[in-house]
């Protein structure tokens, strides 16, 4: 079964430190440039991003993210470079389109948000297993219903595309064409989305009878089956985020003044 | 009316949620296999609001975008959080009240959704990418309302309906023919009188 | 006080007008190893989940009466508390598992989390647990990738793992290979000897025989008796409720070996009650002539299988260097589970590719074929029936295959017509296939395959969760289909249904054939049947102990 988690498993630094440290670098990844309000701040922790990705060795997973945030990022420049309403001073020309100053620079700002928080939860994501983070936050004292919730997403969607083949293999055994060109594989969709939505509807069904009698509502104290505890190297992180997070605010209010 | 927004958190509801989302991974998938101009990506979040009320349905909605959004690294994703709450507990209130049994309710029930997500939607745009939606039909009606002068809000606003109302629309009409085809057996689960009747 | 007591139970599903229990009262003493036997429909899985208090506290509905269990009402004990007394495994195990973990090791573990027990003991019970049920070497694979018995052994050791005080088996062995029902049989008992009460609903009636203190008959929602398996199986109305009698028990009536308790004439209903009995058989019985030498049927090849491969993971081989030639006698492929025979069906039917090899069908090689093109040639029903509904309707499931094929409407509602009658459901044409029960499902499913008139028609697992009488309806289908030419080959863990319905016999083994030829040959081939974790037919066994000479397969076989 194929994972939709970006988890790489790697043993590195960063995929050692604990999940909760990792979600406070986002917090001050998205935060810091906002209540900062300069651009270089963007600059700092696209800088810092790109530092712990290479020390955690998963740089080259990143390229394909940012590839896919790509259109969105080209949109904005072309619509608020052409039509931003603010648009006074002409850049440059590209044929007959003309290219403002203003537009660009809003559009830089907004390029430069969706890139740092692009990277910064790349971190995360690429470095934390699904089931792992589960289990800390659970241990934090999340409800284990919730809990159950986010891993079961994981193991369901998987699941549900081993039902949509088995559905597939099922129809093509009872004679529908499903493989050859592109056409007709894609016709061969459309077919699928209401048994696949069904059938994963109708398993849960009998997955909350399972669960019922495996004591999932039960009062009891869950266990966990490993302990895992924020450790001193943890602690240090998240303080050093905290400072760069009050640093933003001293640069906002100084810049104010 | 008291019962619109009763909830019951037993497993059925938790179980019901992770499908939910599954379903909507599913249908965004199909999507963009199929290279259609549409999201199809909240198909999930309208039946669990059907099944489990508006609540539910609301959580469906938040819980796929934060799960995805810190899962796949999609930050684009997590920020519509609140959208998809919406249409979660848009369509949940709209079943409740009974709109969902026939075609026509249907269609007024997308009519609901669609606009939800275009109230909410629309303001998420502009702080976030100054209006852009990211879809390429949307995106064009905005470059073509902000090249005509129009103000940045209606041209987001524009740009939203265009987008989410057609979409909702498909969406709900997949999802009537699949709550209609669902078993009795599993319906029963997630109905609201849970009284057991004496035999004695 | 008894530890379960059942006082007047009844019970009826929301929106349904039958009850679904009606009037059960019982008493179970702790320690004790109690059968449900009835036939489809009777209300064993009911019953099962009114232990565990899913009825009615999930599924709601109508009920009254009592169950009491060590004290504690069923019907008023939330289901998490109710778990920790009472475990429940269910009729399809691919329903068991919580979706929520990665690993069999976890998915075992994880109601023993739920329940708060310390970490070393999680770990122990666990450990102790696998080895049970022999699926150690599956310890770190996803519980979703494991073969349908390999399912069934994770299910039971989640719920025995729990150590609940009363443990409800549903059916538990309905896809284990004949020694591993035996395991599982023995495991339990063994726990019933430590003082665990034992409730199980089997359809092996042998196996309930020989094993069980009492056994709880249910007809219709009704009990009809509660007595010791002597006295159940030898009613006379047996019949009549839909319930077969150990093959003992027939073949003791049929030569009238029995014995006189008080006013009752009770017949034997274990191997070992019938040795007793030994003096009131006959000396010798003539039994099956010995076929010796194999009469192939030449030019009836169906399918031609060179040197075959293939591995769902690369470094464990699931079928290495299998060469093998089908012909039209209706053929039976037997084998432990996990032995590679669903891959290999699923390899004739193109729905897998072959890493290594050729399969030709009439002399075609199938890898130039698409699975859709070959559908009309070759059938094949799933081992999971709810891996091909796909329609909200019975009718329209079984038309899809004919409508496939190009049939026009007419023709292919006919078609679908002939085949649900065949399976007996023309009664649920219009039902939701959801809302019909597993074993119904089953059927239609092979209806909805049978519909499509194939050369061939493959079956995997046909007989689970069915009655007697459900398994007469299925040799049934065997034999007219084989009388009209057809291939039929079917998967099967159920050693008297092969013996009375097939001609041909393939055992497997680790992705290997080990014997191969008429059911009279392979079935005297011990070696080969204990090494596939296979056993005799049960008349066959019979016949030896009493120390006839010559071939019996079946009750049949024994007329003197
Ligand atoms: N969830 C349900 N909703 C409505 N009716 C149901 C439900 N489950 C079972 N029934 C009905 O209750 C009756 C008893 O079913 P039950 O599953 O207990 O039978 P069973 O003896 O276990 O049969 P089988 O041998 O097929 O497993 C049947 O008529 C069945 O159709
Ligand atoms: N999707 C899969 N991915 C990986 N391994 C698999 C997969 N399906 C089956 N296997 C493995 O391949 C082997 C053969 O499986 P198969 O389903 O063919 O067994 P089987 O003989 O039908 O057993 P059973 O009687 O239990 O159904 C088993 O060891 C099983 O664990
Ligand atoms: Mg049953
Ligand atoms: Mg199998």
């Amino acid at each position: 079964m194929k994972s939709i988690s970006l988890y790489v498993d790697k043993d590195t630094c960063l995929t050692r430190l604990h999940p909760f440290a990792k979600m406070f670098y986002i917090l001050a990844a998205v935060s810091a440039p906002l209540i900062g309000g300069a651009l270089w701040i963007y600059g700092l922790f696209l800088a810092i991003s790109l530092c712990l990705l290479i020390s955690g060795k998963i740089i080259r997973k990143v390229f394909p993210l940012i590839a896919f945030s790509f259109t969105i990022i080209i949109t904005i420049f072309l619509i608020h470079g052409l039509f931003n309403q603010e648009n006074q001073k002409v850049l440059f020309h590209l044929g007959p389109l003309a290219f403002y100053e203003e537009g660009l620079l809003y559009a830089a700002r907004i390029g430069l948000n969706i890139l740092n928080m692009l990277l910064a939860f790349a971190t995360f994501v690429l470095t934390t297993k699904p089931a792992d983070l589960v289990d800390d936050l659970e241990q934090a004292g999340f409800s284990p219903r919730f809990g159950y919730m986010i891993s079961s997403v994981f193991q369901i969607i998987p699941q549900m595309m081993g039902t949509m083949n088995t559905i597939m293999d099922a129809q093509r055994s009872r004679g529908m064409e499903t493989e050859g060109s592109l056409f007709v594989r894609a016709k061969a969709f459309i077919p699928l989305i209401s048994p696949v939505v069904s059938s994963s509807l109708i398993n849960t069904r009998e997955r909350a009878i399972a669960l019922e009698v495996r004591g999932f509502d039960s009062k009891n104290k869950k266990t966990f089956l490993r302990e895992h505890k924020l450790a001193g190297k943890d602690k240090t992180f998240m303080l050093l985020m905290a400072l760069l997070i009050a640093g933003s605010i001293v640069w906002r209010v100084l810049t104010w003044l | 009316m008291k019962n619109l927004f009763k909830t019951k958190l037993n497993a059925a509801c938790f179980v019901l949620i992770p499908a939910c989302i599954g379903i909507n991974y599913l249908g965004k998938l199909f999507a963009s296999v199929l290279k259609l101009p549409l999201w199809l990506d909240s198909i999930g979040t309208c039946i669990g609001g059907i099944l489990g009320g508006p609540i539910i349905g609301g959580i469906c909605g938040a819980a796929n975008n934060l799960i995805y959004g810190f899962t796949t690294g999609d930050s684009i994703t997590l920020v519509y959080a609140l959208t998809s709450l919406g249409i979660g507990v848009a369509v949940g209130i709209m079943a409740r009240l009974g709109r969902m049994e026939k075609l026509s309710g249907a269609i007024l029930t997308a009519c609901v959704a669609g606009l939800t997500a275009v109230v909410i939607s629309t303001p998420l745009n502009l702080i976030f990418w100054g209006g852009t939606t990211g879809n390429i039909w949307g995106d064009a009606v905005f470059a073509w309302s902000q090249a005509s002068g129009l103000p940045v809000a209606l041209g987001s606003f524009l740009d939203e309906v265009l987008v989410d109302v057609p979409d909702k629309l498909i969406t709900l009409l997949i999802v009537y023919a699949i709550i209609k085809g669902l078993p009795k057996k599993l319906t029963s689960l997630y109905e609201l009188d849970d009284e057991v009747a004496s035999l004695d | 006080m008894a530890l379960i007591e059942v006082t007047n139970l009844k019970y009826r599903y929301p929106h349904t007008e039958n009850l679904a229990l009606d009037g059960i009262d019982f008493k179970v003493e702790k320690g004790q190893f109690i059968g449900i036997a009835g036939e489809n429909k009777a209300g064993k899985s009911t019953l099962c989940q009114a232990f565990a208090g899913l009825v009615p506290t999930m599924f709601r509905g109508a009920y009254g009466g009592k169950l009491l269990i060590d004290g504690a009402e069923a019907a008023k004990t939330p289901i998490a508390e109710l778990c920790q007394k009472v475990g429940l495994v269910f009729q399809n195990p691919f329903n068991q598992l919580s979706g929520a973990k990665d690993t069999v090791f976890e998915e075992i573990a994880f109601g023993l989390q739920n329940l708060g027990i310390p970490r070393e003991e999680i770990f122990k019970r666990v450990e102790e647990n696998l080895k049970l049920l022999d699926i150690e070497e599956y310890r770190d694979r996803n519980p979703f990738d494991l073969s349908g018995g390999q399912t069934q052994r994770v299910a039971i050791a989640s719920i025995l793992a729990m150590e609940p005080q009363v443990i409800v088996l549903d059916e538990p062995t309905s896809q284990l290979d004949p020694q591993g029902s035996e395991e599982v049989f023995r495991v339990v008992e063994k726990l019933a000897k430590t003082g665990i009460t034992i409730i199980m609903v089997e359809q092996k009636m042998e196996k309930l025989a020989s094993y069980c203190d009492k056994i709880l008959l249910l007809h219709k929602g009704k009990q009809i008796a509660y007595d010791t398996p002597e006295r159940i199986f030898s009613r006379d109305d047996l019949e009549e409720l839909g319930v077969k009698p150990p093959v003992y028990t027939q073949v003791c009536r049929a030569l009238e070996v029995s014995r006189i308790e008080g006013e009752d004439r009770l017949y034997p209903v274990t191997l070992a009650q019938m040795e007793r009995l030994r003096d009131q058989f006959p000396p010798t019985l003539t039994g099956r002539t010995f076929v010796n030498g194999e009469q192939e049927i030449d030019g009836q090849e169906v399918f031609q299988i060179q040197d075959l491969k293939f591995h769902y993971l690369p470094d464990i081989p699931v079928i290495e260097h299998l060469d093998l030639c089908l012909d039209a006698r209706p053929t039976a492929i037997i084998g432990q589970n996990g032995a590679g025979k669903t891959t290999l069906v699923k390899l004739l039917k193109g729905l897998l590719k072959p890493n290594a090899g050729n399969i030709f069908f009439e002399d075609e090689d199938i890898s130039q074929k698409t699975v859709a093109q070959l559908a009309g040639k070759v059938g094949y029903v799933f081992q999971n029936p709810d891996d091909q509904i796909f329609k909200n309707r019975v009718m329209e499931e079984v038309m899809v295959g004919p409508l496939n094929l190009g049939k026009s409407r007419e023709e292919a509602q006919k078609l679908a017509a002939d085949a649900l009658e065949m399976v007996g459901l023309t009664d649920a044409a219009e039902e939701n296939p959801y809302d019909l029960d597993l074993s119904e499902r089953k059927m239609v499913a092979i209806a909805s395959v049978v519909a499509m008139d194939t050369k061939v028609l493959i079956l995997d697992e046909p007989t689970i969760a069915q009655d007697a009488n459900g398994r007469v309806v299925l040799g049934r289908i065997v034999q007219t289909l084989s009388k009209k030419g057809k291939f039929v080959l079917a998967i099967l863990h159920d050693m008297d249904f092969v013996a009375e319905y097939f001609e041909r016999v393939i055992i497997m083994a680790h992705g290997k054939v080990l014997s191969d030829g008429l059911g009279e040959k392979v079935f005297y081939e011990k070696e080969s049947l204990l090494k596939a974790r296979l056993e005799q037919p049960h008349t066959t066994r019979l016949c030896e102990r009493l120390g006839y000479e010559g071939a019996f397969l079946t009750a049949e076989d024994m007329k003197v």
